[in-house]
């Protein structure tokens, strides 16, 4: 239990951690990965916890995510490299309000509200996966489906819209230069 | 002590798979080449270029090794061999594999290099083409295995190895596996004569060789997995199950490397447009089969 407890903190401090890297950083690509291990460390903190498809799953989706971010950040940014030694903080005073309430609401809602008596078993690892696999399939299906379609949507429209239409600019061109 | 065991295994084969490297390359067998090679490097200068991202260019390689030594780390050698048998093994194999990328990210942009750069963000191309041919085929073994333990979807192939049960599965996660490892025909993040070593490149010494070292144990780690998802792991006449784990990662590994040697470099457009056009519908053709065939016969 305090072991438990101990690696919980840990990977929580490692994850606030990280995520003070992301803005103290100048490098799009520094920033970029400080994210991803933040994330990592949560994925570990749900480890800890004993949810372990949680934990292994977001450990395995931010790895490609943040990568692919990475290289967004790279290809759009002014100065990706933070050679200029930009800052990556915005709006301070407005962040820096926004961070702090949003920091004593979460504090309070942890400390306030009733989360019940602890569970004392929890089921292993497999049961935990079985059953998230029966509910997946069967009460959330249709909730479940109806996002995947949704970001599936999105995600065709974003790639139509990005992709430059080609030959409509090529005659431009050579219009141009006739 | 299993630790121990398969840490053994695990290095012992990237050593054996280094000699028959040099053996497939300059047709001479050395047994000790890898050590004096490896020896040749600690004994070298490790330069470090002008202005670096030092974080990054140091932990690179050690990541690239933590990465492959974490996925060896969830698959079964025996029965009772494996280092920690997860519940969600299958998919704790794809977790540790996606900080390959991470790794290979970092090496490239690390040492502040033009080739070493493109290496890196190229193989972040190869993974938008490899990735969805890793998980889907995962997919179908853990369905017919109806787990995501490693040593279930061994016991699942008892009577009918995946390889027999699911073959499409298997070309399509092969192939996957071998532009995970970047080696030869996708090694378009080093790319010898066209990027000069890639992210290779800057690397020289010590740092060299734990780059190479973690590289062909990703090999090893990746053939192992091969084996466990489709060869039958253990499963074998006569011998010891252990024995047959590894003679099988082995040939996985071995044919690994002749493919590359056989094959040209392909291009990264054609890569992603196979695997997009031919490989994923395959992939989703493959997990339809494997339903119905669960669905069928009983």
């Amino acid at each position: 239990m305090y072991a438990q407890a101990f690696f919980v903190a840990v990977f929580g401090l490692a994850a606030i951690g990280f995520g003070v890297v992301v803005f103290r950083t100048s490098s799009m690509v520094r920033s970029a990965l400080a994210l991803l291990f933040s994330q990592t460390a949560v994925g570990c903190m749900f480890l800890a916890m004993q949810t372990e498809f949680l934990g292994v799953l977001q450990i395995m989706m931010m790895a490609t995510e943040m990568s692919i971010m990475a290289i967004f950040m790279v290809m759009f940014m002014m100065d990706p490299g933070g050679l200029g030694g930009m800052d990556m903080s915005h709006q301070k005073r407005f962040s820096i309000g926004a961070g702090v309430s949003a920091a004593i609401v979460a504090i309070a809602v942890a400390l306030l509200s009733d989360w019940g008596p602890a569970a004392e078993q929890v089921p292993d690892a497999e049961a935990q996966t079985r059953a998230l696999g029966v509910e997946l399939l069967g009460r959330s299906m249709m909730i479940f489906e109806t996002a995947g379609i949704t970001i599936l949507t999105a995600m065709i429209a974003a790639t139509a819209v990005a992709i430059p239409v080609k030959n409509l600019a090529g005659k431009d061109d050579k219009e141009a230069s006739e | 002590m299993t630790v121990a065991i398969v840490l053994l295994a695990l290095f012992g084969s990237a050593w054996l798979l280094a000699v028959i490297e040099g053996w497939i390359t300059t047709g001479r067998l050395s047994p000790a080449a890898p050590l004096y090679s490896g020896l040749a490097h600690l004994g070298r200068e490790s330069i470090v270029p002008r202005s670096p991202d030092r974080v990054f260019f140091e932990a690179a390689p050690v990541l690239l090794m933590v990465v492959a030594v974490l996925g060896m780390a969830v698959l079964p050698l025996a029965p009772d061999l494996v280092i920690a048998d997860l519940g969600t093994g299958g998919l704790f194999i794809n977790a540790a594999l996606a900080y390959v990328l991470v790794a290979v990210i970092m090496a490239g942009w690390g040492p502040d290099g033009a080739y070493a750069m493109i290496g890196g963000w190229r193989f972040l191309g190869q993974l938008i083409a490899y990735s969805m041919l890793i998980v889907m085929p995962i997919t179908a073994v853990a369905m017919r295995a109806e787990s995501l333990v490693n040593t279930a979807i061994v016991g699942s192939q008892e009577s009918l190895w995946n390889i027999v049960y699911q073959p499409l599965g298997f070309v399509l996660f092969f192939i996957a596996a071998m532009a995970l490892s970047f080696r030869a025909p996708f090694d378009l993040p080093t790319a010898e004569g066209e990027l000069g070593g890639g992210v290779d490149a800057e690397y020289t010494g010590v740092r060299l060789a734990v780059l190479r070292l973690a590289r062909l144990t990703l090999v090893v780690t990746l053939a192992s997995t091969t084996t466990v998802f489709y060869l039958g792991g253990w499963y074998g006449p006569l011998l010891p199950p252990w024995v047959w784990s590894l003679v099988k990662t082995l040939a996985v590994a071995v044919s690994m490397m002749l493919a590359g040697r056989y094959l040209p470099r392909i291009r990264e457009a054609d890569l992603m447009r196979w695997c997009w056009v031919l490989g994923i519908p395959l992939a989703l053709v493959n997990i339809i089969i494997v339903g119905l065939l669960i669905l069928v016969v009983p």
